[in-house]
C-alpha cells in the first residue's frame, strides 16, 4: 500500500500496532504516541497509514473497538486486542524473530 | 440483502454513521497532535498546520476507513443476518415438532393441495393445453361437410373442387383413414393407416426423422404405391431398423417401397394410425361428389381467419350445389379449428377436472389460513413475552415468517412427492386413448404455482398475527392474559367467512362427484339391448386387390357366414359390418314410403349389414316381424328391418311393418329403390352404453348394394355366441375358418362384447374416480378447517367455559355454545354452495346419464354427509371443552 511505512515490511506495521495495545486499550493517536516513544523516533510512523491499518485489522478481528473517553475527557474511539489478535501478534513476533536472526546472522557475522 | 426490517438502522443511515465516526477519530487525532505541538511551545494556527502536515492526505486516509468501516459492517450485518436465520429455522423446526398436531394437519394439508393440484393439472395440461408438435396449430383447421346442421365428411369430387376455387388455405390434404393387411412371411398384421395426399406432412410442418414424405408426383394413380411408417409400427414390427427405407413392405398384397418415416411425436394419439400411403384419386373418384369419406385438415393463409374462410366456402357450396344438385342438394361447408376437434370431449371433461382441482386448491389455502391464523392467535402471549424481553418487532416478524416458510417448505417436498405419485398411477390407472396422456410428467409451472400459492397463502396468514401481536402494547397482551379476547371479533368474523366458504366449495365438488358416481351407478343399470355374455366379435377384412369385385367379395362372405355356423361350441354366429361400441360404421339417408323422393325428407340412420344369424348370436328381440332368413336374396323382394326408434322416426304414429323405404342406392330408370320393412327390432345402445340408442337399420347381407362393400372396405365383424361361457372358446376355430378362405386375412379387433362394454365406460369411470377423489379431499379438508377453528374457539374461551362450569353449566350446555359457534357459518356454506352447484353443474351435463343436474338424491346425500362431517369436526373439540376442569381453567390462563 503507498502509504505504508517506506522500508517497512509488510506485516511490521501490524505487528508494531498490536504489540502497542498490549498494556490495554488504546485510542489512534495514543498508539502513535507510544510508537514513537518506544522506538526513541528512529521508527516515524507514517500516521496516513496507521489508521487503514487498524481499520483493517478491525475487520479482521484481531483488534475491537469502542468509543470512550480519552485522558482529557474527549469522547476517543479505543482499540482493545482480542484473542485472535494476540495469535497473530505472537505469529508475527516468532516470524519476525527467525527472520532477524536469519539477517543478523549475514550482516553480522560473530 | 433485505435487512431494513430487522430493527437495526437503516443502511443510509448506518453508512453517514461510519462515516461521521471515521471523521471524528480522525479529527481526534488531529487535535491531540495540535495540543502537543502547543504544549511545545508553537502558536496554535502553526501547530495546527504542521499536525495536518504530519497526517499527510487526510481526504485520502478518510475514504479508505469509511471504505474498510463500511465492509466490516456489512460482514457483520450478513454474520448476524445467517446466524439469526439459522436460529429462526432450528426455532421453527422445533416449533413444528413440538406441535405435531398443527404441523401434521398444516402439512398433509398443503401437501394435498399441491401434489393433487399438480398431478391432475399437469394431465390436464398435456392433453388440453400443451401445443401439438405441430408448427403454428392455430392456423390449422378441419373442413367438413355438413349436412342439415350435422358434420360428415367430405367427398372426393367436392375436395378436388374446392380446392380449385378457394385462396384461404395455404395447403390442405384429404385423409382416409383405412386399415391395412401388413404381410411379411407367415405374419399378417392389421395396421390402422390413412391414405392421404401428398400435401399432409407438410401440413403438419413435422419432417421425418428418416427419409423423405410424399412427392407430389406420388399420389397419381399408377405411383402410389410408397408408404411412410409411423414411429410406432417402425418400431414395432421393424425393430427400429433404418434400413427399411429404401425397402418393399408388403401391405395389402402387394409391395409398397418404404420412403420414410415419421418421428415419435407425430402419434397425436395413442390409437392414431401407424403408416400413410398416398391417395390417388382416379379421374371417376375425381367426379364423385356424393361419396363423403375424407377428412380434410386444411392450413389458413396468414392472416385469414376462420370465419373468413368460412365465409369464402359458402360461396364455393353455393356452386357445387348449382353443378351437382342431386349429389350436393344441400351442401355446406364448415371450419373448425383443429385443436378443438382433436380433443373434443376430453376438453370437456378435463376443464371440469381443473375447477375441481381449483376448488381442492381454494379450499387448501382457507385451511391454511384459518390454522396460521388461530395458531397465531394463540401464540400473542409467547410473542408479548419475547417482545418484552427485547425482541425488536422485525425481529419476531422475521421469526414467524420464517416458521410459515419452513411449514411451507416441509409441506411441498411431501406434495412433490405426492404428486410424482398420483401422476404415475394416473396415467397408469387412466382408460386408452385419452391422446397424449402417457406424455404427462409433472408439469413444473403447475408445480411452481400450487408451491407458490401455498406458500403465499401460508406467508400472508402467518403474517397477519404476527403483524397484529406486534403492534398491540406488550401490557395489552399479557394483560388480557394472553387470550386476546377484545377486538378479536374482527378475526372471527374472518375465520366464520373462510368456513363457510370452504363448506361451500366442498358442497360444489361433493355435488359434482355425486352426480357421476349416480351416473356410474345409472349406467350399470341400463338395458344395452343385447345381452353381451359370451359374445365374441372379430374383424376381418377382404384385400381390395383379390376382392374388389363386389360379386367376389358378398361369395366369400356368404362362405364364411356359412363355414362359421359349423364351428362347435356356439349356439349362434353371424357377420355384421357394424357391432355396438365397436370402430368402423356407415350412415345413410333414409326417406319413407309416402314422401316425395326428396333428400328433405330423408331419415339418417346407421346402416348394419348383417348375416340372418346377428339377431340370434346378439340376442336383438324382433319386437314385430320376422328375422331375415333364406329367402331374403338377391334378385327376391328387397328387405330391411328397423330399430323400433327408426320406426317410429320414419311413421310417426303409424304401424312401419310392411312399409317401404327408399334408400342406399338408385332403383333401375333412376328411380328410388325401395325395400319392404319386414321386422322391426329392439333398440340398441350401439354407440356407447351412455349415448341414447341411435336409429339403426339391418340389411341382409345377399342383398346388399355392390358399392356399400366399397364404404366399409370389404370389412365385416364376426360374431359368435359360446355355448359356454366362455366367450372368447370359439377364437381358435374363428382363426382357422378365416384361414382356410384366405390365409392372408388377418382377424384384428379381437373383444368380447362385454369388453366393448368396459372400454365404452372407461373414460366415464375414470373421470367419476377423479372427480370423487378430489370431493373426498376436498371434504377431508373442509373437516380438517372446521376443526381446526372450533378448536381455536375451545382454547381462546377455556377460562370463560371454566366460569361456566364453575356457574352450573352442564356438560351439554357447554358442547351447545360450542357447537353454536359452528351452526352459522356452515349452513351459510351449506346453503350458498348448493346455489353455486346449481350453476356449475352446468359443466357436467354431457357427462350425467339418467341423472337430473339437480338430483335431489344426490344433493340431499351431499348435504347431510357435509353436515354429518362438519358437525363431527366440531364435536371433538366441544367434546374437549365439555371435559374443562373449572378451577384447572381459570388457574392456567
Amino acid at each position: 500500500m503507498a502509504h505504508e511505512a517506506p522500508g517497512m515490511m509488510h506485516g511490521t506495521l501490524d505487528a508494531l500496532i498490536l504489540r502497542t495495545l498490549v498494556g490495554g486499550a488504546r485510542h489512534g493517536y495514543a498508539i502513535a504516541r507510544w510508537l514513537e516513544e518506544a522506538t526513541d523516533e528512529m521508527l516515524t510512523i507514517e500516521e496516513g497509514s496507521l489508521y487503514p491499518a487498524l481499520y483493517r485489522m478491525e475487520r479482521k478481528g484481531w483488534i475491537e473497538a469502542e468509543w470512550g473517553t480519552s485522558e482529557l475527557n474527549r469522547r476517543a474511539k479505543l482499540y482493545r486486542l482480542t484473542s485472535k489478535g494476540r495469535k497473530q501478534l505472537a505469529a508475527e513476533t516468532e516470524h519476525w524473530a527467525r527472520f532477524a536472526a536469519a539477517v543478523s546472522k549475514v550482516l553480522l557475522p560473530a | 440483502m433485505a435487512d431494513s426490517h430487522y430493527g437495526r438502522p437503516r443502511r443510509p443511515a448506518r453508512r453517514r454513521e461510519i462515516a461521521d465516526e471515521v471523521s471524528d477519530e480522525l479529527e481526534f487525532h488531529i487535535e491531540m497532535r495540535t495540543r502537543e505541538y502547543i504544549a511545545r511551545g508553537m502558536n496554535p494556527a502553526d501547530a495546527r498546520d504542521r499536525a495536518l502536515a504530519r497526517f499527510g492526505d487526510l481526504a485520502y486516509v478518510r475514504k479508505t476507513c469509511r471504505e474498510i468501516g463500511r465492509r466490516k459492517d456489512d460482514d457483520m450485518r450478513r454474520r448476524e443476518y445467517f446466524g439469526e436465520l439459522r436460529q429462526d429455522i432450528g426455532f421453527a423446526l422445533r416449533q413444528l415438532v413440538a406441535n405435531p398436531g398443527f404441523s401434521l394437519v398444516a402439512i398433509v394439508t398443503l401437501a394435498l393441495g399441491i401434489g393433487a393440484t399438480t398431478a391432475i393439472f399437469s394431465a390436464v395440461n398435456a392433453v388440453v393445453f400443451r401445443p401439438l408438435p405441430i408448427a403454428d396449430p392455430a392456423r390449422l383447421v378441419f373442413v367438413n361437410e355438413a349436412w342439415r346442421g350435422q358434420p360428415s365428411d367430405v367427398s372426393a369430387g367436392n375436395f378436388v373442387d374446392m380446392m380449385a376455387a378457394q385462396t384461404a388455405f395455404e395447403r390442405a390434404a384429404a385423409i382416409q383413414y383405412a386399415s391395412f393387411n401388413v404381410s411379411d412371411g407367415d405374419n399378417p398384421e392389421r395396421v390402422i393407416g390413412a391414405r392421404v395426399t401428398h400435401g399432409f406432412f407438410d401440413l403438419f410442418g413435422v419432417a421425418p426423422s428418416i427419409g423423405r414424405v410424399f412427392r407430389p408426383d406420388e399420389d397419381q394413380p399408377g405411383s402410389e404405391f410408397v408408404v411412410i411408417l409411423s414411429h410406432r409400427l417402425w418400431t414395432r414390427r421393424f425393430a427400429a431398423d433404418k434400413s427399411i427405407v429404401g425397402r418393399d413392405v408388403r401391405i395389402g398384397g402387394r409391395p409398397y417401397r418404404a420412403v420414410g418415416v415419421m418421428p415419435a411425436e407425430f402419434d397425436l394419439t395413442s390409437d392414431a394410425e401407424e403408416l400413410w400411403v398416398p391417395m390417388a384419386f382416379t379421374p371417376e373418384r375425381k367426379a364423385m361428389h356424393d361419396e363423403h369419406y375424407l377428412t380434410v385438415p386444411a392450413r389458413l393463409r396468414d392472416g385469414v381467419t376462420r370465419e373468413q374462410a368460412e365465409e369464402q366456402l359458402k360461396t364455393i357450396a353455393t356452386t357445387l350445389r348449382e353443378r351437382f344438385p342431386r349429389d350436393n342438394a344441400e351442401l355446406a361447408f364448415r371450419v373448425l379449428p383443429f385443436t378443438e376437434t382433436f380433443v373434443g370431449e376430453d376438453r370437456n371433461r378435463l376443464l371440469v377436472m381443473l375447477g375441481a382441482v381449483g376448488l381442492v386448491l381454494l379450499i387448501a389455502c382457507g385451511n391454511i389460513a384459518n390454522l396460521l391464523l388461530a395458531r397465531g392467535a394463540t401464540r400473542s402471549r409467547e410473542l408479548a413475552i419475547r417482545a418484552a424481553l427485547g425482541a425488536g418487532r422485525g425481529r419476531i416478524v422475521r421469526q414467524l415468517l420464517t416458521e410459515s416458510l419452513v411449514l411451507a417448505m416441509v409441506a411441498g417436498a411431501v406434495g412433490l412427492a405426492l404428486a410424482w405419485w398420483t401422476t404415475g398411477t394416473l396415467v397408469a390407472l387412466a382408460p386408452p386413448g385419452v391422446p397424449r396422456l402417457d406424455q404427462t410428467s409433472i408439469d413444473t409451472t403447475v408445480l411452481a404455482f400450487a408451491l407458490g400459492l401455498s406458500v403465499l397463502s401460508s406467508l400472508v396468514f402467518g403474517l397477519a398475527p404476527a403483524l397484529r401481536s406486534a403492534r398491540a402494547g406488550v401490557s395489552d397482551t399479557l394483560k388480557e392474559g394472553g387470550r386476546g379476547q377484545a377486538g378479536s371479533g374482527g378475526r372471527d368474523w374472518l375465520r366464520s367467512v373462510l368456513i363457510a366458504t370452504e363448506v361451500a366449495l366442498a358442497v360444489l365438488l361433493l355435488v359434482g362427484a355425486g352426480l357421476l358416481i349416480r351416473s356410474a351407478i345409472e349406467l350399470t343399470r341400463v338395458r344395452p339391448g343385447f345381452n353381451p355374455a359370451g359374445v365374441l366379435t372379430a374383424r376381418m377384412t377382404l384385400p381390395a386387390a383379390e376382392y374388389r369385385d363386389s360379386t367376389r367379395a358378398v361369395a366369400a362372405f356368404e362362405r364364411l357366414a356359412e363355414e362359421i355356423e359349423r364351428i362347435p361350441g356356439v349356439t349362434a354366429t353371424a357377420l355384421a359390418s357394424q357391432v355396438p361400441m365397436g370402430p368402423g360404421g356407415n350412415g345413410n339417408g333414409l326417406i319413407p314410403d309416402g314422401k316425395p323422393f326428396d333428400l328433405k325428407y330423408a331419415v339418417n340412420a346407421r346402416l348394419r349389414i348383417v348375416s340372418p344369424g346377428i339377431f340370434k348370436t346378439l340376442e336383438i328381440p324382433i319386437l314385430r316381424g320376422r328375422e331375415f332368413d333364406a329367402r331374403d336374396r338377391r334378385g327376391a323382394q328387397k328387405v330391411m328391418i328397423v330399430s323400433q326408434t327408426l320406426a317410429g322416426a320414419l311413421f310417426p304414429g303409424q304401424d312401419a311393418l310392411g312399409r317401404r323405404v327408399a334408400c342406399c342406392e338408385p332403383g333401375p330408370d333412376g328411380k328410388p329403390d325401395y325395400k319392404m320393412i319386414v321386422g322391426i327390432a329392439g333398440d340398441m345402445r350401439g354407440r356407447a352404453l351412455a349415448a341414447p340408442p341411435p336409429p339403426d337399420f339391418y340389411l341382409p347381407i345377399a342383398q346388399v348394394p355392390a358399392e356399400a362393400w366399397d364404404w366399409n372396405q370389404r370389412t365385416m365383424y364376426i360374431v359368435t355366441r359360446a355355448t359356454s361361457g366362455d366367450a372368447m372358446a370359439p377364437l381358435p376355430h374363428l382363426r382357422s375358418v378365416v384361414a382356410a378362405i384366405d390365409p392372408d386375412v388377418p382377424l384384428f379387433n379381437v373383444r368380447t362384447m362385454e369388453e366393448r362394454m368396459t372400454e365404452s365406460v372407461a373414460g366415464a369411470r375414470f373421470n367419476t374416480l377423479l372427480l370423487s377423489l378430489l370431493g373426498a379431499i376436498g371434504l377431508a379438508l373442509s373437516a380438517i378447517g372446521i376443526y381446526g377453528v372450533i378448536a381455536y374457539f375451545v382454547t381462546q374461551r377455556t377460562s370463560e367455559i371454566g366460569v361456566r362450569v364453575a356457574l352450573g353449566a352442564t356438560r351439554s350446555d357447554v358442547i351447545r355454545l360450542v357447537l353454536r359457534q359452528a351452526a352459522a357459518p356452515i349452513a351459510l356454506g351449506l346453503a350458498a354452495g348448493l346455489l353455486a352447484s346449481l350453476a356449475a353443474t352446468r359443466a357436467l351435463a354431457s357427462q350425467l346419464v339418467g341423472v337430473e343436474r339437480s338430483d335431489p338424491i344426490t344433493l340431499a346425500s351431499v348435504i347431510s354427509v357435509l353436515a354429518v362431517t362438519a358437525s363431527l369436526a366440531a364435536f371433538i373439540p366441544a367434546r374437549r371443552a365439555a371435559g374443562v376442569d373449572p378451577t384447572r381453567a381459570l388457574h392456567t390462563t
